[in-house]
């Protein structure tokens, strides 16, 4: 169970957490006219289903699996009613590894610091800090934060599975070549022999298996270092790039510590931070210089695109 | 403790990510370059600006969080929120004296060696101090904590005998239990959580370091004081005894 993330006790070294996929989590909810930050399940890769003991509404969006039920595929990134008693199957979908399940209002799981993002190393968050399994019951939140939801749910409520004939479009928002991750230098990138410097940007880099919501460890050309001071520890946030002893580079994922000690070549644009969180292990990437202005600039232009989405939902159900 | 530090310069600031900013006082751990982070962390707190929601800070550098939505709508000045924020921390530079929050001096009782601290012997051996020797140096020490980091209310903390100094362990263990008391190289800390760790283990705190239903869920913050309090097996149980009535279980 995931929500945004926990931003207000990193201070305290509380990770931030959150989806992998904040893309695919927004987009579900943004379908349904919920919160933006209302808590979706994350579920990496497919081996999941679900009964809906009452009629739901729901969205699904991201790239680990495709919902379907006994007569066929449900479609992605719109709003969906499903009748109580229908079975819901996750079946692989090989392009990525991160599904993420939204329901009308949300899920209902307590806050715990701000968040309903589930953090296991603390066992805080979601479902009793754990992660979801087999014979476990969830509610929604039955008070809808918006009326579109509620007006979605009157047209789209039938005996059988409905569902809208539009849909956001997430792959709109997203570049062809998803395997391109942008990035822009980190505060150590001199540290680096040039050597290092150009190979990060021109070979590619692959997901080993010691990867997971923390941080992905990244097999490639190694990167030397010339400037050898001792970095003190100071804040990390997701998508920081660093570069362990061993002259591995690690990209620090939603679960990653607060702070950190190895020097950083590399930060990954906001905006890219998405199609990261869709990586498994054995995919290759490479890594892509922008500037910190550019980054910025992508990264507000997409939270406007995302306004104007859920403006759009709004408008069609006013 | 009371900081009356004024902020002249910031050797460097510089963008973290699209929604924030570091900055650096120093380039080595001491007092000096620890208060004016303190003393910048309170006037930046006290003084936020539009879309400001958290900083974190280390030992040389204050990281500073805001959402940059709000950020680029603010009037603040600058071509973008990098700009901008970095414009006005500037100009929070050498404003008139900050006081910092009062720092606390927190006593961590702690039961040394046995299952509690598995590795105490090694630690004696290392140091070549007798076991006794090793507790009362580690319990002797005012420590002071720099920052939280690494998971959940961790502190790096300052202050442990140079006699102490023991190399973490060749191989980490998989499994160390929470409020597990350690040294590595010339630092001390507490486990918070259990975590895997490499730490050279020599007693354990019934203390929660880390209480996700406390409004301040992490004990220790940066400039507390903390002092090393031995008590016995027995001083150890009731105490857990007691923390758990606390929170009703």
């Amino acid at each position: 169970m995931q929500d945004m993330g926990r931003r207000g006790y990193i201070s305290q070294a509380v990770p931030v957490s959150g989806a992998m996929d904040a893309l695919s989590a927004r987009m579900a909810n943004i379908a349904l006219g919920n919160d933006g930050n209302a808590a979706v399940i994350e579920f990496t890769y497919a081996n999941a289903e679900f009964i809906a003991e009452t009629g739901i509404l729901i969205a699904y969006a991201g790239d680990g699996a495709i919902l379907s039920l006994a007569i066929g595929d449900i479609p992605a990134d719109r709003p969906v009613f499903i009748p109580a008693g229908t079975t819901v199957k996750l079946n692989n979908d090989l392009s990525g590894s991160r599904t993420y399940l939204a329901v009308a209002g949300g899920w209902d799981v307590p806050e715990v610091l701000g968040s309903k993002s589930t953090y296991l190393t603390a066992s805080i968050g979601g479902l009793q800090g754990r992660q979801l399994r087999a014979g476990d019951e969830l509610n929604s939140i039955d008070q809808f934060t918006t009326s579109t939801t509620k007006t979605i749910l009157d047209n789209l409520q039938s005996d059988s599975p409905n569902y809208t004939d539009w849909s956001l479009g997430r792959q709109l928002l997203l570049p062809a070549d998803r395997k391109t991750i942008r990035v822009m230098r980190g505060n150590e990138f001199d540290w680096f022999d040039s050597n290092s410097q150009s190979d990060f940007f021109t070979t590619p880099y692959t997901l080993s298996l010691r990867s997971n919501r923390m941080g992905y460890q990244l097999d490639g050309c190694g990167m030397k270092r010339i400037k050898w001071d001792e970095l003190l520890s100071t804040a990390v946030t997701p998508g920081t790039i660093q570069v362990t002893g061993g002259g591995s580079p690690v990209l620090l994922m939603a679960d990653c510590q607060t702070t950190g000690g190895y020097p950083r070549i590399a930060q990954v644009a906001a905006v890219d931070l998405s199609l990261c969180g869709q990586l498994k292990p054995g995919d290759t990437i490479y890594f892509k210089e922008i500037s910190r202005h550019d980054a910025e600039m992508l990264y507000l232009e997409r939270e406007k695109q995302l306004a104007k989405l859920a403006n759009a939902v709004r408008n069609r159900y006013l | 403790m009371q900081a009356t530090a004024t902020v002249e310069s910031f050797l460097n600031i510089y963008a973290l990510n699209e929604q924030a900013v570091t900055i650096e006082f120093g380039s080595v751990i001491n007092e000096d370059v620890f208060q004016k982070v303190s003393a910048f962390n309170n006037l930046v707190n006290k003084r936020p600006f539009p879309g400001f929601y958290t900083t974190v800070p280390a030992y040389t550098t204050l990281t500073v969080f805001f959402d940059a939505l709000l950020v680029i709508q603010s009037n603040l000045s600058g071509a973008d929120c990098f700009e901008k924020v970095s414009g006005y921390l500037a100009g929070l530079k050498g404003k008139q004296n900050i006081t910092n929050t009062l720092s606390e001096t927190i006593t961590i009782p702690v039961c040394y060696g046995s299952d509690f601290g598995p590795d105490l012997d090694e630690v004696a051996n290392h140091t070549k101090l007798t076991v006794q020797e090793v507790i009362n140096l580690h319990s002797a020490a005012v420590y002071k904590v720099y920052m939280i980091g690494f998971v959940p209310g961790f502190a790096y903390m300052g202050g442990m005998d140079e006699k102490l100094t023991t190399p973490r362990k060749s191989t980490p263990r998989g499994v160390v239990p929470a409020g597990s008391v350690g040294i590595a190289g010339q630092q001390t800390g507490i486990y918070p959580l259990q975590t895997p760790g490499g730490w050279q283990i020599i007693g354990r705190t019934p203390l929660k370091m880390f209480d996700a239903n406390q409004s301040r869920p992490a004990l220790l913050k940066a400039g507390d004081l903390v002092v090393f309090k031995q008590i016995t097996q027995q001083q150890f149980d009731h105490l857990s005894n007691n923390s758990d009535a606390d929170t009703n279980y």
